[in-house]
């Protein structure tokens, strides 16, 4: 078994996110986006690569939209409009209220302003939109018998999910685009521990490591503040969803904090529309929001009021907050032309503008002038404050995902090739996990966990039941005394529970596999237990001994006892630590015997002659294979000792 | 009722062969937990449930439920436990097959009695834990191991092994056992088990159950602490490196609760390297630590592997979606602030940061973080922070603003443009909040006086704000005139105030508000002298008055910082716990650990005994500031400054006889200060010098404390000696100088006497006699030589002053303290020891000195009433020698047993004072020379044997 992934869009780019991954013959779908910086074909995922026969019922098993920006769901009406996809399609509840609204707008953009033909219609959304199943946090649906799918939180937008996919035992986990790091807003993504084989997760940011985000806040309130105080007026130019209400969350909050009485402003539309729905969607947003909800819905501003085209020349200080964000026409543009002339006023600008925008004209550089068209021209002697906000997490957080889930694999995804690659090597080498970044239209096979199903003896079972734990001891020197230790350094103690250990798998021909007992085995083979030992019968040099013993070599059973006695001193000598047992025929240490031999050719002896001019003995040793290492140096102990050096006083005689 | 409901119970218990209903059960326990059912019907109930709980065809759920039923009736009726206890101990139960009713059993056992009561085999308790199959026996046995009194080894050994266990639970209550064990550490001598244990939780970090995750963190820094404790030098740098690398680790963790525990774990451990730890407050790894390793002992790689693992932990705490985690990180970042400049330096921007936070109690804690690094004077503001920093002035909550405040006191600036800016902050905060203003004024008089300069500047810039218009109105109702006149009038007393001058009439205007400015710094000065200074420094055209002025109102700064340091505890932590939700798990540090920490980078070898005295000492120090504030005639803040340096030396705690001595012995001097500080209020500054018999009880109360410092302790060293000695003689020439007591003779003989002791010493030594004995030797030649009444008061108090002001005393020799306990077993007013009247009676005492010589001569004192005080002699070399511990049991006789049916006995037991003259005896057989005595007095109970 394995998982086939196969890469439609943003493969080594951003956009079009759309990836189909097969698991154990189960296809999903995850995404289904479109490019935003293409007009031709290559605005949609070539999904002619799914199914040639575009039969795309049968080859595919689900789709799953994990958040509502156009690069992960614009493609959806045209697939399964256009395409004819009529199987499941998963969302989050509040992508599923909000991804028709940004489709709808898209579609306007394209038919009203560029007067293009359009892909889709509003129909096609809204029929579109009647296939979507919703799905909430943590719910675990089962979309047919074997595939399971969960949803967790993922932060970046409101109703942004990461999702995990499981069929049999396989699983993995697909985290569209996501943020570690809490803002105003949105929490933090969120996900359990899970055994994944593969994880697919978004890099955009994936070299950048983002410092605190506070740095930031303090700076734009620092510059909002400094503005008002001054008398000036505050036009903030934002996307309806999202940075809006994360602005302004910070900006009511510091308001109440410091009892500020400047009016903070919502151009009408989109942002007001958007508004409702993230006070209809708490359960969504941050810890804080979800606290406080019981007294007061963050999103039921204090100290935010409506604004109307009159006040735009009021006099006195104001924040003001319009769509679009870049500036590029709409409402933003007509404020900033009459407030963009005075030194007072300041402008923030978004993180960032597409070229040929205001915005961008503003970001470059600080121009004195700019060139609308060419009966217009503004004089620009405003403040300009550049706000940083990114909803996307940045390669700490791409990494610290990585290493709490710990997957088999890692795909990445929804990023530029140099940067991926880099942060693919940091991924292979600090958590030893092997990674891809495939093209677009690339597959990439991964093997996958294969589990087979195995019957437990009982016996087994009551052995795995009953704790039966030991410790082990290390050896020192197997620790080294770095200063800093890796965290899985080895200990000195060990604490090992041996209960699984103790069973035997068992696979026959034409039978289910089983699993049981050591001892249930020995039944099971009508056999007995069998012991392995180790036999040697090792030489040891013995040079005064012909002054009395007879010449032929055989020794007599005092002789025979004195050698033994003699072995033993020298071997207490030689090993003070060790604990050895004189028990007369023999001598121990732990499983470790040794005797004197008197046969001529044991079978354990490796060199059969003895050579003539310097009298041997034979020590015939046997041990277990548990104490192999011990039995080794024994032996190539004895067979350095050269005996006769202590023989004289008794043989003199 | 009763009966018959215990009537139909028990018939259905006793019938065996069906299970009692549970109906019949619930019956029972209504009669149990009824406080009225009478003691017979309990007693056949527990006989009952005792008989039944024998029977072997009882079923599980009924075997519980008559446990149950067993511990309620313990508990309700506690004379019975026992009983109980041994029924449950003798039923078969703890040696059934089922090893679910055995634990439960045992847990019962446990959940009433105590851990000696029911010492259960620890063998048996080990072949339950093995033979347990289902999850919850274990459980229950490994949570109530503890209780159960088994031996400390074997449970160490049981709750290491179930780390393995495959339930979490079970897993989970292994680790809380050993984190319990650990307070029992002096058991584990041998360092591999503790390293085992340790690194066995290591492992369990990575749990896939986030209970057992968090309760490995606290495994992990408990024992971990363990480790460090073990090592020395460098090594204990090293491992507590360790320690805390590896908590880091977990502050990613997706729990909540692990993360608050990792934070919370990672301010309990206290010495970490300071590139360490800035590498916690950045996320990308630093070049600066790569460098440093170069030569060390990690490849560059596996350095960047290993510093990105802890690499921004506290910035990833501190952005925490959860307020809980964000203040404890704020919290643990705290602790480790004043260690390093570089670290507070760069700490100070995420925490400045986090007063934009939207939890109050984040904020506070932000703010409290601050004011600890302000304490210990690492807290350098940058012009970056005051936007925020101001804006907490602003805050619409009164305890931010408090708080915030409350740093501004103590902070120090760079330059003129943050102090105006913070001025500036301070006058809005007046402006927007005018209930703060006292709190206001004594900041702003705070920063006046620390920055003399600058704020001179300030005044100078808004002088024509301050001055009067034409019509000679003064606008002194703005509280903001009001503000930049105490800025006027702290800027004098200054340091570093170099030739600004300060107009004086704005000390005249200041005048005019004497009633609110002096209320808004009662804590500093006191009215009198405010005015005092006031009008000194309005009467004076040019600053030459500056010595004057320091004269009459030297605060020094070292007393108010120290008064402040002692806050740090205190005044936030309080309204802290208010924050009901919020409140925090954290422990606070006492400022005695912090400042042993301060330095205890250095030393980290230093003993115990060591670390004692240096904190001793840190308190000695401290009293002499207190004095320069009785100098400057505030004593009650000095008062107050001598108890919280007496509560701070309670926090200490003594293991060896050597630092419990030298604690004493500064309780001690503490006393003798706080009663001079009194003395002084009267005999100097004459406050209160009506009251003369108040005086005379305190010189009696004042000569006693001294006679106990100079007899009850031993060991000193000369100077110590000499300082001692010095002392007396100081309260004696005070009493001397003081007219309405008449110049007694006696007084003069001691002085004397003392005087001649310290020349010896003095010529011993080979040290300069101090200024004020030379005065006092030439007074008393003076004295004695015309032998007439004259007039004590020729004594020159002014070098009084000095001689507390320019001696610095420290404790350096190790002095023991001469102590004694005594008991009079078995006695209480309810059980009192038997007399016959006319006859002698013998009181037995358990006596236990400590540090008593045989040169010392003790007495047994008696005291019935005020006059008659039964001596007893106790000969050392008769109870058989001395020792540093000398314990022995007394056979005190009192002969003088009174016609009465009860009387009381004080007993006590005194030292004589070998240096002190002899007296005339009062009593025959009595001591000779005055006594100190060793202890509080006992009160011992006799009553008459009743005839019949």
């Amino acid at each position: 078994m394995a998982i086939e992934c196969l890469v439609l869009g943003a493969g080594q780019e951003v956009g079009k996110s759309c990836v189909v991954v097969t698991i154990n013959g189960k296809r999903i779908m995850f995404d289904c986006g479109m490019h935003m910086g293409y007009d031709d074909h290559r605005r949609y995922p070539d999904f002619s690569l799914i199914s040639k026969s575009r039969d795309f019922d049968h080859s595919l098993d689900c789709v799953i939209i994990t958040h509502f920006h156009l690069d992960h769901v614009g493609a959806l009406p045209y697939f399964t409009e256009v395409c004819g996809y009529n199987g499941p399609i998963y969302m989050t509840y509040p992508t599923k209220a909000l991804a028709p609204l940004m489709l709808e707008d898209f579609r306007k953009v394209l038919v009203d302003r560029r007067g293009e033909e359009e892909q889709f219609t509003s129909l096609h959304i809204s029929q579109c939109m009647q296939k979507v199943i919703a799905i909430d946090l943590k719910q675990t649906l089962q979309v047919d018998d074997e595939l399971q799918i969960r949803a967790y939180y993922a932060g970046h937008v409101l109703g942004a999910a990461m999702f995990y996919a499981k069929v049999g035992e396989t699983a993995m986990v697909y985290t569209g685009d996501y943020n570690m790091t809490p803002d105003r807003h949105l929490g933090a993504a969120q996900i359990d521990r899970l055994e994944l084989d593969l994880l697919i997760t978004e890099s955009t940011y994936a070299t950048t490591i983002r410092d605190s985000k506070y740095a930031r806040e303090r700076e734009f309130l620092k510059a909002v503040h400094e503005c008002v105080a001054g008398g000036g007026k505050v036009l903030i130019p934002t996307f309806a969803l999202g940075r809006a209400q994360e602005l302004c969350i910070l900006l009511d909050d510091y308001w109440e904090r410091m009892n500020l009485k400047v009016p903070i402003y919502f151009s009408a539309g989109l942002t007001i529309q958007a508004n409702m729905y993230y006070k209809i969607l708490i359960s969504w947003t941050s810890q804080k929001i979800k606290e406080t909800y019981a007294t007061r819905n963050a999103f039921d501003f204090k100290h935010v009021h409506n604004f109307d085209r009159s006040l735009i020349n009021a006099p006195g200080p104001c924040v003001l907050f319009a769509t679009p964000g870049m500036i590029s026409g709409g409402f933003s543009l007509e404020v900033f032309k009459q407030w963009a002339p005075c030194e007072m006023n300041l402008i923030t600008l978004p993180g960032y503008c597409v070229a040929g925008t205001v915005g961008h004209k503003l970001m470059s550089g600080k121009p004195t002038k700019i060139v609308l068209d060419k009966d217009t021209q503004i004089d620009v002697r405003c403040q300009i404050h550049q706000l940083s906000f990114s909803p996307h997490t940045d390669s700490k957080g791409i990494m610290d995902l990585a290493r709490f889930l710990s997957p088999k694999n890692v795909i990445l995804v929804h990023g530029e090739k140099p940067k991926m690659v880099s942060l693919k090597e940091r991924i292979q080498s600090e958590l030893r996990i092997p990674c891809y970044l495939p093209a677009n239209c690339d597959t990439v096979h991964i093997p996958s966990t294969t589990y087979v199903k195995a019957h437990a003896s009982n016996a087994f079972i009551r052995s795995c039941l009953n704790p039966n734990f030991r410790f082990l001891k290390r050896s020192k020197e197997e620790n080294s005394d770095q200063v800093l230790r890796n965290t899985n350094s080895t200990a000195p103690l060990q604490v090992n529970d041996e209960r699984v250990a103790e069973g035997i798998l068992i696979m026959e021909k034409g039978k289910k596999a089983r699993v049981v007992h050591q001892d249930d085995l020995l039944l099971m083979l009508r056999q007995k237990k069998h012991d392995i030992q180790f036999g040697y019968c090792c030489a040891a040099q013995l040079d005064n001994l012909e002054e009395t013993g007879d010449r032929d070599g055989a020794l007599s059973h005092s002789d025979k006892c004195s050698c033994l006695q003699l072995l033993f001193k020298e071997l207490s000598n030689y090993f003070s630590g060790v604990n050895i047992q004189d028990l007369g025929e023999h001598l121990q240490v732990e499983s470790f015997q040794v005797s004197v031999c008197l046969k001529d050719n044991c079978p354990y002896r490796i060199i059969d002659s003895p050579r003539k001019e310097a009298a041997t003995i034979f020590f015939c040793c046997s041990w277990s294979a548990a104490d192999e290492k011990l039995a080794r140096e024994i032996i190539s102990a004895i067979e350095r000792f050269n005996l006769s050096d202590n023989l004289p006083c008794k043989n003199s005689k | 009722m009763e009966h018959h409901l215990l009537h139909i119970c028990l018939q259905s218990l006793k019938d065996n062969n069906n299970p009692p209903s549970l109906q019949a059960l619930a019956s029972l326990r209504s009669l149990i937990i009824n406080p009225n059912t009478s003691d017979s019907t309990i007693y056949s109930i527990l006989e009952t449930l005792t008989h039944s709980l024998q029977l072997s065809t009882n079923s599980l759920t009924t075997h519980h439920h008559i446990l149950k039923l067993l511990t309620d009736l313990a508990s309700q009726r506690t004379h019975l436990s026992s009983q109980i206890l041994n029924s449950i101990h003798s039923s078969s139960l703890l040696f059934t097959e089922s090893t679910q009713i055995a634990a439960e059993s045992l847990t019962s056992l446990a959940s009433f009695s105590n851990s000696d009561q029911n010492k259960i085999d620890d063998q048996l308790f080990m072949s339950l834990c093995f033979a347990a199959t289902s999850a919850s026996a274990r459980l229950r046995l490994l949570r109530n191991g503890e209780r159960l009194g088994i031996g400390t080894h074997m449970l160490f050994t049981v709750f290491l092994g179930f780390t393995k266990d495959p339930y979490p639970y079970v897993r989970k209550a292994s680790l809380d056992g050993l984190l319990g064990l650990c307070k029992s550490c002096d058991l584990f001598e041998d360092i591999s088990v503790t390293e085992g244990c340790y690194c066995r939780a290591v492992e369990l970090l990575q749990d896939n159950e986030h209970s057992v995750r968090s309760a490995a963190i606290r495994v992990v820094c408990e024992w971990g602490q363990m480790l460090i404790a073990a090592k020395e030098g460098n090594d204990k740098i090293a491992q507590s490196n360790q320690v805390f690398v590896q908590i880091c680790s977990m502050v990613r963790d997706m729990s909540v609760e692990v993360r608050v525990e990792a934070f919370n774990a990672l301010g309990k451990i206290k010495l970490v390297s300071e590139d360490i730890l800035l590498q916690t407050i950045s996320k990308k790894v630093l070049a600066i630590l790569k460098d440093k390793n170069s030569h060390g002992q990690c490849t560059a790689e596996r350095f960047e592997i290993l510093a990105s693992s802890y690499a921004g932990a506290f910035m990833h705490g501190l952005e925490d979606e959860f307020h809980e985690v964000r203040k404890s990180a704020c919290n643990s970042l705290r602790i480790h602030t004043i260690l390093y400049a570089e670290f507070a330096r760069r700490s100070l921007s995420l925490l400045m940061d986090m007063l934009n936070d939207d939890s109050m109690a984040v904020r506070l804690e932000a703010l409290e973080a601050l004011h600890h690094m302000a304490t210990f004077d690492c807290l350098n503001v940058q012009e970056i922070h005051m936007h925020m920093f101001l804006g907490s002035l602003l805050d619409s909550c009164d305890l931010i603003r408090s708080t915030a405040r409350k740093i501004f006191k103590l902070v120090k600036l760079p330059d003129l443009k943050l102090f105006r800016l913070s001025i500036h902050g301070l006058l809005q905060n007046l402006e927007r909040y005018s209930k703060d203003e006292a709190d206001v004024f004594s900041v702003l008089f705070f920063m006046g006086r620390s920055h003399g300069n600058f704020a001179a500047h300030i005044v100078k810039e808004v002088s024509q704000e301050i001055e009067p218009v034409l019509e000679g109105q003064l606008g002194l109702d703005s509280a903001r005139v009001a503000a930049f006149l105490v800025l006027a009038i702290s800027a004098p007393l200054s340091q570093n105030q170099n030739g600004q001058i300060i107009p004086p009439r704005l000390f005249s205007y200041a005048v005019t508000l004497l009633g609110r400015i002096s209320c808004a710094l009662s804590e500093v000065v006191d009215q009198d002298t405010l005015l005092a200074y006031l009008s000194q420094c309005s009467r004076s055209s040019t600053l030459g008055a500056e010595v004057e002025v320091e004269s009459l109102l030297p605060v020094v700064d070292d007393v108010v910082l120290n008064r402040t340091k002692k806050d740090v505890n205190n005044p936030v932590e309080a309204p802290m716990l208010q924050t009901g939700n919020e409140t925090s798990k954290v422990q606070p540090v006492t400022s005695c650990e912090l400042e042993y920490l301060a330095t205890s980078i250095v030393e980290c070898q230093a003993d115990e005994l060591d670390e004692v005295m240096k904190s001793v000492n840190l308190i000695l120090a401290r009293v002499r500031d207190a004095w320069l504030l009785v100098q400057s005639r505030c004593t009650n803040v000095a008062l107050r400054a001598l108890r919280d340096c007496k509560r701070e030396l309670a926090m200490l705690t003594s293991t060896s006889l050597e630092s419990s001595g030298a604690m004493a012995f500064t309780l001690q001097y503490l006393q003798v200060m706080k009663l001079f500080a009194k003395i002084w209020e009267h005999a100097v500054w004459k406050i209160r010098s009506n009251e003369t018999g108040g005086l005379e009880y305190l010189f009696g109360k004042l000569d006693m404390r001294l006679r106990e410092l100079r007899y009850r302790y031993i060991g000193f060293s000369t100077e110590e000696e000499l300082y001692v000695l010095e002392l007396i003689a100081v309260a004696c020439i005070l009493r001397l100088s003081k007219v309405e007591i008449s110049c007694s003779p006696t007084t003069m003989k001691k002085l004397s006497a003392i005087i001649s002791h310290i020349e010896i010493l003095n010529d011993k030594g080979s040290i300069e006699p101090s200024n004020i004995l030379m005065d006092a030797k030439k007074t008393v030649h003076e004295i004695e030589s015309s032998k007439a009444g004259i007039s004590c008061s020729l004594f020159l108090i002014t070098n009084l002053d000095d001689f507390f002001t320019l001696k610095q005393f420290s404790l350096c020799s190790r002095v023991r303290h001469i102590n004694a306990e005594l008991n009079v077993p078995g006695n209480d007013s309810e059980n009192p020891l038997r007399f016959v009247s006319g006859l002698p009676v013998a009181i037995p005492l358990d006596i236990t000195l400590y540090n008593v010589s045989s040169e010392n001569r003790l007495w047994l004192t008696m005291r019935m009433s005020e006059e008659s005080t039964q001596f007893v002699f106790l000969d050392l070399n008769i109870l058989g020698g001395c020792n540093e511990v000398k314990k022995f049991t007394f056979m005190a006789p009192f002969y003088r047993t009174p016609k009465a049916c009860s009387f009381s006995l004080w007993i006590s037991i005194g030292m004589e004072c070998a240096l002190e003259d002899c007296h005339i005896l009062k009593h025959c057989g009595g001591p000779r020379r005055d006594l100190v005595y060793l202890f509080q007095e006992k009160e011992v109970h006799l009553c008459l044997v009743r005839r019949g």
